[in-house]
């Protein structure tokens, strides 16, 4: 069974449609790639999946259950959360506050909280780093918070906008080898991304949104092999 | 890159040095009365407390969960006036009728949570306002239940007994005295208990970045509504001490927007989201108004020879700076914000900090 389906979801902002009837499926564990040109309307697809608009149009299925009528609060209680493509730390809190956050999701122990946050901290490779408030950090170890911050929340699926969005090319690799990690942990993961090197490298599948349509979708090699795909992406660029 | 040292926002423990004096200022602030007699001193400190008292429970909404009030009074005055009417027209002595004054605010917080949360920024900031006002406005309507806008004045405040023994018939300034200290600690206890759970956590995650909290599982309305509810439930037990103490309440004076201004103020001027910043605002605030009423500036400016008393000036000062305080109250606002953004605890603690750097 399907862990998420989109199911003809489209989001209309006035005249604009950010979504238009944009269907797919996502296998338990499986990496997906979602990429497109700016403006694709790929961040306002996270954005109905995981409650912060209703689609205009369509249904949203996690899990099982229709995420019809939630608010992001439910929808991670139900295990799915998003990171931010404009990164949003908690500013003058710590990095181990801002992680267990997160962590209070699923317990009301303060010091168990503390104890995921670290964990979570050590995974992303943010560990020398607990004591410092958030709003100082440099850009690349906040985007490592973000993935923190979401991990500890205990996720079944996580949905990752543009986490190497502004890094240098060693920051991201250090990125798409925590995405591998994460997906060795069986939880499933949808990548926003405009480096196409490393969405070939870590999508098992890719979906291209172009105007808010979708326009493709396959692996990777079906992509880069897709006509369509190229003269959109040339078209735009 | 900003290492975090402040012991406020983790949960480490107290320094051995900080309990210790803290227990001296306990010990201090208990036996002050035995002390000192002077009635005027006795009161400073009431009001010193009070204004603490008022201080941190704005805190718990404002400064922690980043919510800003500016209705707050309605909460104060409510508190004040359920407590008085039932001590007045049905015979309730006030250490019932307090609970009574915190149950009705806790639905009067309900009802203008349920309005005012669907607005964010500086639209929650008027909507508070403006509920504030309506309630104002009907205390003064609804003459029937609140006497208007004659207010209601004690006549007599019943003695307190345990058993048959009395313990204190209200006499003097001492029993109000530590009922203030017991009340601003309880303020203070609850606000570091707050701090120190998830309940701190999230209010502090709300106010940071509401989407993000959000995002993060916590449900905010649930937890906004939950600090609201706090908050007003401190704030009216700080109107029905104040409505006892004084022994006289109307519309203006405990439900007028200078409260609420006042009650932002005390925080502002101290540092919002920390435990001492609604302490040093009151001992900022407190003596200012006090010297402001009494005169007090006015006749320092006279002594200086800037200004002679009987000139036109010297009159008008005189007349007018005793009820210039929301206008002195504003400029400060103003200095505050411009020079001291995290106040004045948090300018004292950067300036600290870079003493230190200099001498490393
Ligand atoms: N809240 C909103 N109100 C109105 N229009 C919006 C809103 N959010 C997005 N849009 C519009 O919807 C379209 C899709 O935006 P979206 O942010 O989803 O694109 P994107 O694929 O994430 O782009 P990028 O790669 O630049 O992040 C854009 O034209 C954008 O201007
Ligand atoms: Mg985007």
């Amino acid at each position: 069974m399907a862990i998420l389906e989109i199911k003809h979801v489209s989001k209309f902002f006035g005249g604009l449609a950010a979504n238009s009837d944009v269907s797919f499926e996502m296998e338990q564990g499986m990496v997906m790639g979602l990429i497109g040109p700016n403006g694709a309307g790929k961040t306002t697809l996270f954005n109905c999946i995981t409650g912060y608009y209703p689609p205009s149009k369509g249904d949203v299925v996690f899990d099982g259950r229709s995420m019809h009528g939630l608010l992001p609060d439910k929808v991670c209680k139900l295990g799915m959360v998003r990171t931010w493509q404009k990164v949003r730390p908690l500013a003058k809190m710590s990095v181990v506050d801002n992680v267990m956050v997160g962590a209070l999701c699923r317990t009301g122990s303060l010091k168990k909280a503390r104890d995921m946050a670290m964990e979570q901290i050590k995974v992303v490779g943010l560990g020398q780093r607990s004591g410092f408030l958030a709003g100082g950090l440099p850009i690349g170890e906040r985007k490592k918070l973000e993935v923190a911050r979401v991990l500890a929340t205990q996720p079944k699926m996580l949905l990752l906008d543009e986490v190497m969005g502004g890094l240098n090319p060693a920051e991201s690799e250090e990125i798409i080898h925590l995405i591998l990690t994460i997906k060795n942990l069986g939880i499933t993961q949808m990548v926003i991304e405009h480096d196409m090197k490393a969405i070939m490298r870590i999508s098992d599948r890719i979906v291209v949104l172009n105007s808010g349509e979708k326009l493709a979708e396959g692996t990777p090699q079906e992509i880069v092999g897709n006509p369509n795909v190229v003269a959109a992406y040339l078209g735009s660029e | 890159m900003k290492r975090l040292l402040d012991p406020e926002t983790t949960t480490g423990g107290a320094s051995p040095a900080g309990v210790l004096i803290a227990i001296t200022l306990l010990v201090f602030l208990f036996l002050f009365p035995r002390m000192v007699s002077d009635p005027y001193t006795l009161h400073i400190m009431i009001l010193l407390f009070l204004s603490t008292i008022m201080g941190q429970s704005w805190n718990i909404l404002g400064g922690y969960t980043g919510q800003y009030s500016v209705g707050h009074a309605a909460y104060f005055g409510t508190g004040a006036y359920v407590t008085m009417m039932l001590m007045q027209y049905r015979q309730v002595p006030p250490w019932y009728g307090m609970w009574a004054g915190m149950a009705v605010v806790v639905a009067v917080a309900l009802i203008i949570g349920s309005i005012c949360f669907r607005l964010r920024g500086p639209y929650f900031v008027l909507a508070s306002i403006a509920v504030a006002e309506i309630i104002r406005l009907s205390a003064i309507n609804l003459k029937e239940i609140t006497n208007g806008a004659e207010g209601i004045l004690i006549t007599e405040i019943p003695p307190f007994k345990l058993g048959e023994t009395v313990i204190t018939d209200f006499l003097t300034k001492v029993p109000f005295y530590y009922i203030g200290l017991v009340l601003a600690l309880l303020t203070i206890v609850i606000t570091w208990l707050v701090q120190r759970s998830k309940l701190g956590y999230y209010f502090q995650a709300i106010r940071e970045d509401q989407d993000a909290a959000h995002s993060l599982g916590i449900n905010l309305t649930f937890y906004k509504n939950i600090a609201l509810i706090i908050s007003a439930m401190l704030t009216s037990l700080a109107g029905s001490f104040y409505a006892v103490y004084v022994g006289f309440i109307d519309p203006p004076t405990v439900l007028g927007l200078d409260i609420s201004v006042e009650i932002v103020l005390i925080c502002i001027i101290g540092g919002i989201g920390t435990i001492y910043g609604p302490v040093i605002g009151a001992l900022v605030l407190v003596p200012l108004s006090e010297a402001l009423r009494s005169n007090l500036i006015a006749s320092a400016i006279f002594k200086t020879g800037i200004v002679s008393e009987e000139s036109g000036i010297g009159n008008f000062l005189k007349e007018n700076l005793a009820h210039a305080h929301t206008l002195i109250y504003g400029i400060l606002v103003v200095v505050v914000i411009l020079f001291m953004p995290d106040g004045v605890l948090g300018f004292f603690k950067a300036l600290t900090a870079k003493k230190h750097k200099e001498a490393a």
